[in-house]
């Protein structure tokens, strides 16, 4: 792990609004991005996984809102900015040169009327990085060559549906790496691939943050993709981070029953249980405010203090906080 | 033991004509010849014993629910011919094929576009048993129907609510009660667990290995993911390309694999590494 931070989510809260309420979906999360790192952040779907990201580059959706909390870009010169204030102007400014992302479906989020090479070089020229098109013409294909898109120079013209599932992510790739941004964001980059896709553009995003000395920011459900990718993993639940650690240390040693359970919930290769353990009951329906911990009514070892008072984060070691009071008890 | 085979296939060819035009850029399917035609299964056979599960694994677009539809007749197939028990009903009118409809049920990916959303439970899980006339009075369909809920693990009070009123997980429980409402020798599961988050998918994994083992079924699992597959087949079925690269016992797939893309396919899956 790096020291140098890049990003600091702290206390973000991000509520949507419900018959006139406003009903927080994310809740005071903090979530520390540092350089040149892969930072897995997993959960199940409906836990503000996604609002997360999107709130980085003010993409929420129109009935959502950041109510509070702080967003801290670390400038390399030193400069800390904090991009929860900025104006749309100066955020529009950021995305793409600072922070990228790329989405669950290439097919969804690229436009199907411009060839996708066009696509790509819109970023150059917005941004103004590239005064005349054969130059930004010409780096295109360079990063279209790059995330290993085969005969570049052809597939520049090619439209997004003339490609397969993989070549349309690489080319969603091409077009968040092609400022050079400092930080991705992939939002569930490749649960609409196929398990050998999968595993190609997983290696092209680890390749990428090499190269380019980039930050990550994964977002998924799939805990393979984490032990692979990820140098440090936030386990969110219901809009909170209840459980966060090195990838190895979580893996070696989760102290969440929530992490836990997602654990034993995965089937694995080889090796064959009579029944897959798993957590009881559904998520709940984030309805009610909650008083005491958010995972009380599908845990198995809650105690009385679970239902009356929410557990603060316990610190494990230094790279390992939980939120659960029965783990810090243990620890005492 | 002599092994019972419920449903065979020999031979078995489909395939479809795309447009004139199209690029061909990274499409998958083996074309031969005509450029338009895919040969989305191409002389497939292959035996599903009676009480395993068989799972067909392989990537989208390799024919694996082509396959199970051509073996369901749902669509038909070009070529070759598919036994159920023994008799050969690849070829049987709509009417005489009607008997066999009954054996054999399917459970589906999107449990939200499967059921009929201006239906009550009660009303879909009985469905098939007032389309096949099961029960003289509505009283013992009754008992039935919370037999049913029982055995899928549902509560009561669901009976009068509509599908749009269920999670994902709870929906595709109301899918497998449907499907094994007739208490069908075999069940197809074309990706039934595919669009559930973790926990859920582990909850139906659970509950189709225990109906499996209660009701004797037969289940012929479709999915794209190894690891599911790993845990609930008896035997595997890799397809590529419309055509069956290897078939072996589950364990023998995942320790030896002999196919080199069934070794690909392997190395593929990103794996959360082994910790002591």
């Amino acid at each position: 792990m790096n020291d140098d931070k890049l990003l600091e989510i702290k206390d973000l809260t991000v509520s949507i609004k419900q018959e006139k309420e406003m009903m927080p979906v994310v809740n005071g999360i903090d979530i520390t991005i540092p350089d040149h790192s892969i930072i897995g952040l997993v959960g199940e779907s409906g836990c503000g996984k996604s609002m997360t990201a999107k709130s980085i580059n003010h993409i929420l959706p129109s009935f959502a809102k950041i109510t509070s909390g702080s967003m801290l870009w670390h400038e390399p010169s030193g400069q800390v900015c904090d991009l929860v204030t900025l104006k749309e102007k100066d955020i529009r400014k950021r995305c793409g040169t600072d922070v990228a992302m790329i989405f669950q479906e290439p097919m969804t989020s690229l436009n199907p009327l411009m060839c996708i090479g066009d696509q790509i070089k819109e970023v150059l020229m917005i941004h103004k990085l590239e005064k005349s098109q054969d130059r930004a013409k010409a780096r295109v294909i360079e990063m279209l060559d790059a995330v290993e898109i085969p005969d570049p120079a052809v597939r520049y013209r090619a439209y997004p549906h003339e490609l397969s599932g993989g070549m349309r992510q690489r080319a969603m790739i091409a077009m968040a790496m092609i400022a050079n941004p400092k930080l991705l964001i992939a939002d569930e980059p490749t649960t609409a691939l196929d398990v050998t896709t999968q595993a190609q553009i997983l290696d092209l995003i680890k390749k990428m943050c090499e190269t380019h000395s980039m930050s990550a920011l994964i977002i998924t459900h799939n805990m393979g993709i984490v032990s692979t990718l990820c140098d440090y993993v936030y386990v969110m639940y219901l809009g909170t981070i209840m459980e966060e650690a090195l990838t190895d240390e979580l893996f070696r040693n989760p102290m969440h029953p929530y992490t836990r359970g997602l654990l034993s919930s995965i089937p694995r290769m080889g090796d064959n249980p009579e029944f897959l353990e798993t957590l009881p009951g559904n998520i709940p329906v984030n309805k009610e405010k909650f008083r005491g911990c958010r995972f009380c009514l599908r845990c198995s070892d809650d105690i009385k203090k679970c239902f009356f008072e929410e557990a603060p984060l316990h610190k494990v070691s230094d790279d390992h906080y939980v939120r659960c009071h029965v783990a810090a008890g243990k620890e005492d | 033991m002599e092994k019972e085979i419920i449903l065979s296939a020999s031979h078995l060819k489909k395939s479809f004509r795309t447009g004139k035009k199209g690029l061909h850029i990274g499409k998958k399917g083996s074309h031969t010849g005509d450029n338009n035609l895919v040969h989305a299964v191409d002389d497939v056979s292959l035996e599903v014993i009676k009480g395993e599960t068989l799972a067909l694994v392989g990537e989208s677009g390799c024919g694996k629910s082509t396959l199970a539809r051509l073996l369901m007749r749902m669509i038909n197939s070009d070529e070759g011919s598919i036994y159920f028990e023994g008799k050969e009903i690849s070829h049987l009118s709509e009417r005489k094929m009607r008997p066999y409809r009954k054996k054999m049920q399917m459970v589906f990916q999107d449990p939200a576009s499967s059921l009929d959303p201006r239906m009550k439970i009660r009303d879909i899980i009985a469905e098939p048993l007032i389309a096949w006339n099961v029960y003289d009075s509505k009283a013992k369909r009754d008992d039935r129907i919370l037999e049913l809920l029982n055995l899928v693990d549902l509560r009561e009070d669901c009976l009068d609510r509509y599908p749009h009123q269920f999670s994902g997980g709870q929906r595709q429980r109301i899918g497998i009660a449907r499907a094994i409402a007739l208490n069908p020798d075999l069940l197809i599961c074309d990706e039934s667990v595919s669009a559930l988050d973790v926990c859920v998918q582990a909850q139906i994994l659970n509950l189709l290995k225990s109906l499996k083992q209660q009701m004797g079924l037969t289940c012929l699992f479709i999915s794209h993911d190894l690891a599911v597959v790993s845990f609930i087949a008896d035997r595997v079925v890799v397809m590529k390309n419309g055509r069956i690269c290897e078939m072996a016992p589950a364990s023998q797939i995942y320790s030896n694999p002999g196919h080199e893309y069934t070794k690909y396919l392997l190395s593929s899956v990103p794996r959360i590494k082994e910790y002591d």
